[in-house]
C-alpha cells in the first residue's frame, strides 16, 4: 500500500517537474542539453578508466577535465543568461555568450596541449 | 761527416748518457711503495739493543728473504729520521724497542702518526718494561696496555707447561680472528707462545681487531704481589695481539710481547696445560710471518681498474643517462699477491646507485676472472646519481668507487604519442570542440 504511494508521489513529482521544465525557454533547454552531453562523455571515460587503468593518465585527466570544463563554461552562461536570475540582470546575453566563447578556447587550447 | 749533422748527434749522445744515468734511479724507485706495487719495501727497524737483531734473526731473515730491506738503527740514534726533505725514507717501521723513553733524532709520537697517516706500515712490540712513550704511541693507534707497570697476562688454565717458570706468565695461546686474509689459507696448529702484557681495544673504535685474544679464564695482573684489587683488564676482553687498518689502508701491528718474536719462542716446542699433544714447535713462526706479510701488504690489497658503464647494447661511456635507461656497470678487481696482482673472486660486491641514498643497490655478478659486472635500470628519477662501489671486509684494503652521473627526465619530443589506449580520451577532448560549435551554432541561430 505504501509503497505504491511513494511510487505516485514519485511520479507525480516527475510529472510535476517535467510541466514545470515545458515552460523553460528554449536556449536554456539547448544549455542543458549540451551539459548533459559533456558530463555523460564524462563518466563514459572515467568508466573506461576503471576498466582499463590509468596508464595515460595526462591523456584521461584532459580528456574528463575537457568535458567538466566544458559542462562548469555552459552552467555558468545559463545562469548569466537566465532571465529569472536578478543578479546578472545588467549582464547582457551576448557579453554573457562572448565570455563564455573566449573561456572555451582557452580551454580547449590547455587541454590540447595537456593531451599527450 | 757532414757538419750540419753534427750538433743533432751531440744530442743524441747526451740523451742516451741521461738514459744511463736514469734507469738505475727509475729501478730504485721501482723498488718503493707504489700503488701499483703495493708491497712496502724499505723497512726501519728500531731497537733498544742490537742484540736484538741476533736473538730475534729468524723473524728478520723470514723478512729480508721475502725482499725487505731492514735498516737496523738504535732507537735512541740521534740521526735516525723517517723522513728527509719531505720524501719518507722508509714504507715501514718495526718498534722492537719496548723500554725506549725518548726517540733520538726527529723521531716522536707525533711524527710516527702522521708516517701511519701517509699510509705507512708499523709493527710495535712492547713487552713488561714498556715505557710511556710506546705506550703513548700504542693509545694513538687505539689500544690501550695495562697501566699497571708490573702487571703481565696470567692464564692459570691455558699456560704452557715448563720447566721453571711457575707463575703461570708463559702463555699458549690459540684464540685467533677468523680470517684467512689476515692469517692465511693455513690455519695455525700449535699455540702461540706469549709472555708480556696485555691490551684492551677501545669497543667503540672498529678499525682496531684483536687478532689474537686471551682466554676468559686470563686476567692482568703483578705476579709478584699478592692481588689486593680486581685486575683492570681480565678474560677475552685481553688482547695479545692486535692490527688496526686506518681508513687510508695503513696497517699496524701491536703486540703486548717482544719476546714472542724472538727465536727462542719461534723454536721452543710447546705444551698448553691439559692438552695430551705436545707441539714440537710453537705456532709463533708461522703466525708472526703470516701477519707479517699482511701488516706489509703481501696480502688483503684490492685495486679496482676499469670502471665502465655505458647503455644496453653501446659501448662508449655517455655523458648522461635518461630516466628508465637499461645500463650495464663493470669493474675489475684485483688483489695483490705480494709479486702481482691476481684476480679478486667473491660473490658480495655490490654496486649503488645513489642519489642521497642507494635508488638501485644490487649484488654484482663476476666471471671469476675478477670482473665484476650488474645490469639495471635507471630508476624514474632525474637527478645527480653516483656510481657507488663501497666494499668493506675483514682483512682486506676497504674499495671506495664513486662516479658522478647526472639523469636527465624524458625530453618532450621522447614521450609515447598516439597511445591505443588513449584513443578514447582523444576522443573525447576532440567530440567536446566538436560540440562547442554545434552548440554554438544551433545556439545562435535558434528562434
Amino acid at each position: 500500500m505504501a509503497k505504491s504511494s511513494t511510487a505516485k508521489d514519485a511520479l507525480a513529482l516527475i510529472r510535476s517537474l517535467r510541466s514545470a521544465y515545458a515552460a523553460t525557454p528554449t536556449n536554456l533547454k539547448i544549455i542543458d542539453l549540451y551539459i548533459v552531453f559533456a558530463v555523460a562523455t564524462a563518466l563514459i571515460q572515467v568508466v573506461y578508466m576503471a576498466l582499463v587503468g590509468s596508464f595515460p593518465f595526462n591523456s584521461f585527466l584532459s580528456g574528463v577535465l575537457s568535458c567538466v570544463g566544458t559542462a562548469v563554461l555552459a552552467v555558468c552562461l545559463r545562469i548569466q543568461v537566465n532571465k529569472e536570475n536578478k543578479e546578472f540582470k545588467d549582464l547582457p546575453p551576448e557579453r554573457a555568450f562572448a565570455d563564455f566563447v573566449l573561456c572555451n578556447l582557452v580551454l580547449h587550447l590547455v587541454i590540447m596541449n595537456f593531451l599527450g | 761527416m757532414n757538419p750540419r749533422m753534427a750538433p743533432r748527434m751531440q744530442s743524441v749522445v747526451r740523451f742516451l748518457s741521461f738514459l744511463a744515468c736514469a734507469i738505475p734511479f727509475v729501478a730504485i724507485l721501482g723498488l718503493s711503495f707504489s700503488p701499483e706495487n703495493p708491497t712496502d719495501r724499505r723497512i726501519l727497524v728500531l731497537v733498544d739493543d742490537l742484540a736484538i737483531k741476533s736473538s730475534h734473526s729468524i723473524y728478520f731473515k723470514s723478512l729480508q728473504s721475502r725482499g725487505y730491506q731492514l735498516d737496523f738503527q738504535l732507537a735512541d740514534d740521534s740521526k735516525i729520521a723517517l723522513h728527509r726533505y719531505g720524501q719518507y725514507l722508509y714504507d715501514g717501521l718495526i718498534l722492537f724497542s719496548p723500554s725506549i723513553e725518548r726517540f733520538g733524532g726527529s723521531i716522536n709520537t707525533a711524527a710516527i702518526a702522521e708516517f701511519v697517516d701517509s699510509g705507512h706500515d708499523l709493527i710495535i712490540a712492547a713487552d713488561e718494561s714498556a715505557s710511556d712513550l710506546i705506550r703513548e704511541v700504542a693509545a694513538e693507534c687505539g689500544v690501550d696496555f695495562d697501566e699497571d707497570p708490573g702487571a703481565v697476562v696470567i692464564d692459570h688454565t691455558s699456560y704452557a707447561v715448563s720447566g721453571t717458570d711457575g707463575d703461570h706468565s708463559l702463555i699458549a695461546a690459540g684464540d685467533f680472528i677468523k680470517s684467512a686474509a689476515i692469517l692465511g689459507s693455513k690455519t695455525v696448529e700449535a699455540p702461540i707462545l706469549f709472555r708480556g702484557i696485555g691490551h684492551s681495544v677501545n669497543p667503540a673504535n672498529n678499525l682496531v681487531l684483536k687478532v689474537l685474544s686471551a682466554s676468559p679464564a686470563a686476567y692482568s695482573a703483578n705476579p709478584k704481589t699478592k692481588l689486593a684489587n680486581p685486575p683492570a683488564i681480565y678474560g677475552s676482553s685481553i688482547s695479545f695481539v692486535s692490527i688496526v687498518q686506518a681508513r687510508n689502508n695503513a696497517r699496524v701491528l701491536i703486540s703486548g710481547s717482544l719476546k714472542m718474536f724472538s727465536d727462542q719462542f719461534f723454536l721452543s716446542g710447546v705444551l698448553k696445560a691439559g692438552s695430551p699433544i705436545k707441539h714440537k714447535k710453537s705456532g709463533n713462526e708461522q703466525f708472526l710471518t703470516e701477519i707479517s706479510k699482511w701488516v706489509f701488504h703481501e696480502r688483503g690489497h684490492l685495486k679496482a681498474v676499469n670502471v665502465r658503464h655505458h647503455k644496453v647494447g653501446e659501448v662508449d661511456e655517455p655523458l648522461m643517462y635518461r630516466i628508465n635507461d637499461d645500463l650495464e656497470y663493470s669493474v675489475e678487481i684485483f688483489e695483490w699477491s705480494g709479486a702481482s696482482w691476481e684476480p679478486y673472486v667473491a660473490n658480495d660486491v655490490q654496486i649503488q646507485f645513489y642519489m642521497m641514498s642507494p635508488y638501485v643497490l644490487k649484488t654484482m655478478s663476476t666471471d671469476q676472472k675478477g670482473k665484476y659486472h650488474a645490469s639495471f635500470k635507471v630508476p624514474d628519477v632525474y637527478g645527480v646519481f653516483q656510481f657507488k662501489v663501497e666494499y668493506q671486509r675483514l682483512g682486506y684494503t676497504s674499495l671506495s668507487l664513486s662516479k658522478q652521473i647526472p639523469v636527465r627526465p624524458f625530453r618532450h619530443n621522447e614521450y609515447e604519442r598516439f597511445i591505443t589506449a588513449a584513443f578514447p580520451y582523444y576522443g573525447a577532448s576532440f567530440s567536446m570542440m566538436a560540440g562547442f560549435l554545434v552548440f554554438t551554432i544551433v545556439y545562435l541561430y535558434n528562434k
